[in-house]
């Protein structure tokens, strides 16, 4: 998405006449369609209205001119100003005669909407959250508005530098994806399987959970939903074309719901090295308890995922239940002994045991 | 804050001057200055702003948008005294509504800071979320952050934070020491479901960047900070080189690179090797090296020095060993394979 508009307006070999700064253009469409009461036609806008009538050929061909102002709807609409079409009266179907407007109630914050110091202080700390990615454009546009509303917060949150990833190269196809409910395409390798399997889905809702991005989507046609990785998606997300109807509900609570239960039913008994990392760390993890004989009981997901984490604690961690768990964290363990085993070509070390220091 | 604001794009633009029209419109007349300052722009942009405001408006009956039908502007105030007074308005009246992407991400925003303490009122956020909602012009687009619970911990890390008092913990660094640390907190800070201490060590004297989950036993002290967060320079990102560094050569899955982004050396070739990517990851010590790659089986291989594999092998031959029958005592775990005593980044 933005990487259109960054490069909409410079890609039009349009042999410019004026030199009117894009935004100039964009501003006059905007103030002139939040003028009229019932709308301007295309022409009307591309004959009169500033940025577009410098270079408007009266009888001409303006098709470059027609193309400039699609993108320009498409990027005022990307700002979130309720642009919109109307039918001129007994010409429906007529696309030459499509009025275009900004109906005022739509685009005007309504005026019960205000937010005090404390709430603006506690949103600009939001917006900081994401500094990568679309979204942080997204949150900065947001920030600009909110000080539009000439709040002034309190002080800022000292002391404060939270942020959120967004590093699966899946979100942004997948997120523009499910704005316009359009089907995707993507290889998703299943821990256990071999290879990956190509699924085709309608995307419902992108949620992080326990620092991990999970898309929740359907099987096109079906009620049938499922919830999965970004992480283990192994190629580019593409539409297929077709899109599905828009579905009603929150579903990002939805799918937050599930994999909250999903957490809530797993369980893992871990015996861990007292005050080790591991016993700290372990701990620390929400929904963690100590049982009386010291062991831990703990709430995962997932259990490929929670089987790396605990791999990672090395010898500090042993799984006593359940067996799979137990099975997938020990066959790790033995996966990275082998990976690491001596190299050979350093003179006869013995096997995977190793050999101290000194 | 003003010294790291990015160029605007052209729809910043546009955003920022459908702001800035109601927001002078409440000012009758406010300074360029001030104007920047509130926005956190350069009074330049501002300046710039305003002029294309002033010169702007709609076609009107006319379609050759007449003086009445353009914004104006006291021209003498502005060009003299850098002061902004609109003498003329057309068709804004009120602020613009968000875009339903910008409200998703203030919500998703909002819905990861319910972990901080002072979001403890899950009713006050509930209702700013609304209110965003009910403030963009479409449907929030779909997408969210699990909320997390407040930590304990970091409650009182917060405390220490704003009253600026020393504060106490046990800690355990990834060789598995502990120590009791008295630190000066500076910052907090977060990557995804993480949550890190940036502080000032008393004991390192120096500034040190702890993870919350690993603080054992913290107690606010009544004793004030000595090193304040302007005293020393506290970076961006969270893991930083230093010239004490090891550097260590991997073989990584090319979909777990992302996960390791932070300890690849600057400007990092990679090459590939058998469907891998083999490239150089800098680490403390091995210690940290051997938990981060036992934590990404299968997808992370050390190739060289001898001794960061050899490391890696021990640790995982060790946790191996108590799954096997008759070997289910930790007592070699962890302890004793403190050689190095290098810097510590006691972050993984």
């Amino acid at each position: 998405m933005s990487s259109e508009f960054i490069s909409s307006q410079d890609a039009v070999p349009t042999p410019s006449v004026s030199k009117i700064p894009v935004e100039e253009r964009l501003f006059s469409l905007v103030l002139a369609l939040l003028a009229t009461e019932t709308g301007l036609t295309k022409n009307e806008v591309l004959a009169t209205v500033q940025g577009y009538r410098q270079r408007y050929r009266a009888g001409g061909d303006n098709a470059n001119l027609e193309r400039q102002f699609e993108r320009d709807k498409d990027d005022i609409r990307d700002l979130g100003v309720p642009l919109e079409t109307v039918d001129s009266p007994g010409q429906s179907g007529n696309n030459q005669n499509l009025r275009y407007r900004i109906p005022r109630g739509s685009y005007e914050l309504p005026d019960d909407i205000t937010f005090s110091p404390g709430e603006s202080t506690l949103l600009n700390l939001a917006a900081l959250v994401w500094r990568e990615g679309s979204l942080s454009g997204e949150s900065r546009r947001a920030i600009i508005k909110l000080k539009g509303l000439g709040l002034v917060s309190d002080e800022p949150v000292l002391g404060y530098a939270p942020r959120i990833r967004l590093r699966d190269a899946a979100f942004e196809p997948l997120r523009a994806a499910l704005e316009r409910n359009a089907i995707v395409r993507f290889a998703y390798l299943k821990p256990g399987e071999a290879e990956a399997r190509v699924r085709e889905l309608a995307p419902l809702a992108l949620v992080q959970h326990q620092g991990r991005w999970h898309l929740h989507a359907a099987e096109p046609g079906t009620e049938i939903t499922k919830t999965f990785l970004l992480r283990r998606i192994v190629s580019q997300v593409t539409t297929t074309g077709a899109t599905f109807p828009a579905p009603s509900g929150d579903q990002t609570a939805h799918a937050l719901a599930e994999l909250d239960e999903v957490w809530e039913s797993h369980t893992a008994d871990v015996e861990v090295v007292p005050d080790s990392d591991a016993g700290t760390r372990l701990l620390k993890r929400r929904g963690s308890l100590r049982l009386p004989s010291g062991v831990l009981r703990l709430h995962y997901s997932d259990v490929n995922i929670f089987a790396d984490e605990l791999a990672g604690y090395g010898p500090e961690a042993l799984v006593l239940s359940p067996p799979a768990l137990r099975a997938a964290v020990h066959s790790r363990l033995l996966r990275t002994v082998d990976e690491h085993a001596a190299d050979p070509s350093t003179a006869g070390a013995p096997g995977a045991e190793g050999t101290n220091h000194g | 804050m003003a010294e790291r604001t990015p160029p605007l794009q052209a729809q910043d633009k546009l955003a920022f001057l459908l702001s800035l029209v109601p927001f002078l419109m409440e000012h009758e007349r406010i300074s360029v200055q001030d104007a920047a300052r509130h926005f956190a722009v350069k009074p330049e942009q501002v300046r710039e702003a305003v002029k294309l405001i002033a010169v702007s408006g709609i076609p009107g009956e006319t379609g050759q948008y007449q003086h009445g039908d353009l914004f104006d502007l006291a021209w003498d105030d502005f060009e003299d005294h850098d002061q902004i007074v609109l003498t003329n308005l057309v068709a804004i009246d009120d602020a613009p509504r968000f875009s339903g992407r910008e409200a998703a991400a203030l919500i998703a925003g909002l819905q990861y800071l319910s972990a901080l303490p002072e979001n403890s009122d899950r009713t006050a956020i509930a209702s700013l979320m609304a209110k965003l909602s009910r403030g963009a012009s479409a449907l929030p687009s779909q997408f969210a952050v699990g909320a997390s619970e407040t930590d304990e911990t970091l409650a009182l890390i917060r405390t220490s934070v704003a009253s600026g008092v020393q504060l106490q913990f046990d800690y355990i660094n990834s060789r598995g020491e502990h120590e009791r640390r008295r630190v000066d907190p500076l910052r907090i800070e977060s990557m995804d479901a993480d949550w890190y201490l940036r502080g000032w060590c008393h004991l390192r004297e120096a500034v040190r960047t702890f993870r919350i989950d690993r603080i054992g036993n913290p107690t606010v002290t009544t004793e004030p900070i000595t090193t304040h967060a302007a005293d020393v320079h506290l970076p961006d990102t969270l893991f930083e080189g230093s010239a004490n560094d090891l550097v260590v050569t991997i073989d990584v899955a090319p979909s777990a690179a992302p996960l390791l982004a932070d300890y690849f050396t600057d400007g990092t070739e990679s090459t590939l090797v058998g469907g891998r990517n083999r490239t150089e990851l800098r680490v403390s010590h091995y210690h940290g090296l051997k938990r981060l790659v036992g934590g990404l089986p299968g997808m992370v291989t050390v190739v060289e020095p001898a001794d960061a594999r050899r490391a890696v092998r021990d640790w995982a031959a060790a946790g191996a060993a108590r799954y096997e029958p008759a070997n289910d005592i930790a007592e070699d775990a962890a302890a004793g394979d403190a050689e190095d005593a290098g810097q510590e980044n006691d972050t993984r």
